[in-house]
């Protein structure tokens, strides 16, 4: 069972209650916030339609940011992207590898929305869906937030002609699933992000572990090879010394007191 | 040629050559433990809050600094290295062909070698190729990074690792022949036994002693 959030666009007021909600409930510095509020309008005055896009993270099912970790402090969980920070390297891998630019570098470490992990785990909401007054907001099974979003389109198609659902099968299926009410080009979002580029997967999926497994391979077989031909190396050198001291010349022994 | 203490002995590896070598062998051991916490998660918890990163950063400062490092403090030996590494004769080819031999702990039927014996010189030779590979991508992985689409990074980090693969197979190696024909003498001190030298440079230590009889100073 996967959970995601149902951000309606077409209910959202703009308020900003949600970026304060999280920035207050996940405790973050002064300079960090996990959710950006952007205005995107078109059309001349009075046509116009917009909306205020609810920047954050998308919690994609196939998750750049996951892949490239390289110390698994970012992680999938119950469908959405969680952040250790205290396993975080600061790389910064995934801030070249989202391809909605979400996750930032703050103090060295990788910040962004984790879905409010410590709430949900408790059975709460995250902080953003509690503090929403215009129930733009939502949070719950995957597959009931899909249906609910289609619902939400259907009754909405009269009046924003381009509404639809987004997140369904974008990066594998988001965490994010969003009523847009116009094209995703009007609110800078890609309408297909680029998939997870397959050396990604030979980089951390095949010469990583094949690399692991030939150094432990090569380690060990040195070792056992190391004592055997040690031993034959000693033993040649014992007979060498054995055959100098009977007086027998060994490879030019005659210059051993030109040395001296 | 050499003082009482170091009777018997052969000096193969002079201070300056000692000092660049440990700094190798130092910096590569930091940048291969801080590295490996970015590839085996048993040792994640190493890269956990960043710090093995700037370690990473410090200890590759030392490894780039080692050819630059071995010019000013032994030139000569920096050249010989050099050159002697990219060179091979007739008498290396045949050690090539019985090479198992070699790694099995017996000299008694291996051509006479040089002061670098063929397996040296290959293992000289690709060292300097596959650091040069690291440390161009590790300096676009430093500096560049930003710049970098993901699907360049991970050709940049691929090619990284596998470059740091063949260094870490080339130390095995390396670590292997020290143990069976018990060099750790010419990195502590730099002597080595003389009768064990002609056993495995036999030229190196003809071409000693026929410079020593020219020369008896040096």
């Amino acid at each position: 069972m996967a959970s995601a959030f149902l951000l309606d666009m077409t209910r959202c007021i703009g308020c900003e209650a949600c970026v304060l909600a999280c920035k207050a409930g996940n405790q973050l510095p002064v300079n960090t916030q996990y959710i950006e509020l952007i205005e995107h309008t078109s059309g001349t005055f009075p046509d116009l339609v917009g909306g205020f896009q609810n920047h954050r993270c998308y919690h994609c099912a196939d998750a750049a940011c996951v892949a490239v970790c390289p110390t698994g402090a970012l992680f999938k969980e119950d469908g959405l992207t969680r952040l250790n920070p205290d396993a975080c390297s600061g790389c910064g891998y995934c801030v070249q590898a989202c391809p909605y630019g979400v996750p930032k570098m703050q103090n060295g470490r990788s910040t962004k929305c984790d879905a409010c992990a410590s709430n949900v785990s408790g059975g709460g909401s995250p902080w953003c869906v509690t503090t929403c007054p215009a129930q733009a907001l939502e949070y719950g099974d995957r597959d009931e937030i899909i249906a609910k979003a289609n619902s939400r389109v259907a009754e909405l198609k009269d009046r924003y002609p381009k509404v639809q659902v987004y997140g369904e099968t974008q990066a594998g299926g988001l965490g994010l699933i969003v009523v847009l009410p116009d094209d995703p080009a009007m609110f800078d979002i890609p309408t297909d992000p680029q998939p997870v580029p397959v050396s990604v997967d030979i980089w951390k999926g095949v010469v990583q572990p094949v690399s692991m497994g030939l150094t432990a391979v090569a380690a060990v077989g040195a070792g056992v090879l190391g004592v055997i031909a040690r031993r034959n190396h000693l033993a040649e050198l014992k007979e060498l010394e054995a055959r100098e001291k009977a007086g027998v010349p060994a490879g030019g022994s005659e210059s051993t007191e030109e040395e001296q | 040629m050499s003082g009482q203490e170091h009777e018997g002995q052969i000096l193969r590896y002079r201070t300056g050559q000692r000092i660049v070598h440990a700094i190798m062998a130092s910096s590569f051991l930091i940048l291969l433990i801080t590295g490996l916490a970015l590839v085996w998660s048993p040792l994640a918890f190493i890269a956990a809050g960043g710090w093995s990163r700037y370690l990473h950063r410090i200890a590759a400062v030392g490894f780039i600094s080692v050819p630059f490092l071995y010019l000013l403090l032994d030139r000569t030996g920096a050249k010989e290295v050099l050159v002697e590494s990219f060179q091979y004769d007739h008498d290396d080819v045949v050690w090539f062909k019985k090479m198992y031999r070699y790694a099995l702990g017996r000299t008694a039927e291996m051509p006479p070698q040089g002061r670098l014996n063929a397996g040296q010189k290959l293992h000289h030779s690709a060292v300097i190729v596959f650091s040069a590979v690291i440390v161009v991508t590790g300096l676009v992985l430093w500096f560049a990074k930003a710049n970098l689409s993901v699907s360049m990074l991970s050709w940049t980090a691929m090619i990284h690792d596998l470059a740091m693969l063949a260094l870490t197979l080339l130390l095995v190696g390396h670590v292997f022949f020290t143990y069976v024909y018990k060099a750790w003498s010419s990195m502590a001190t730099g002597y080595v036994p003389a009768d064990e030298m002609k056993l495995e440079h036999g030229k190196w230590v003809e071409e000693l002693e026929h410079d020593g009889a020219k020369d008896p100073v040096a």
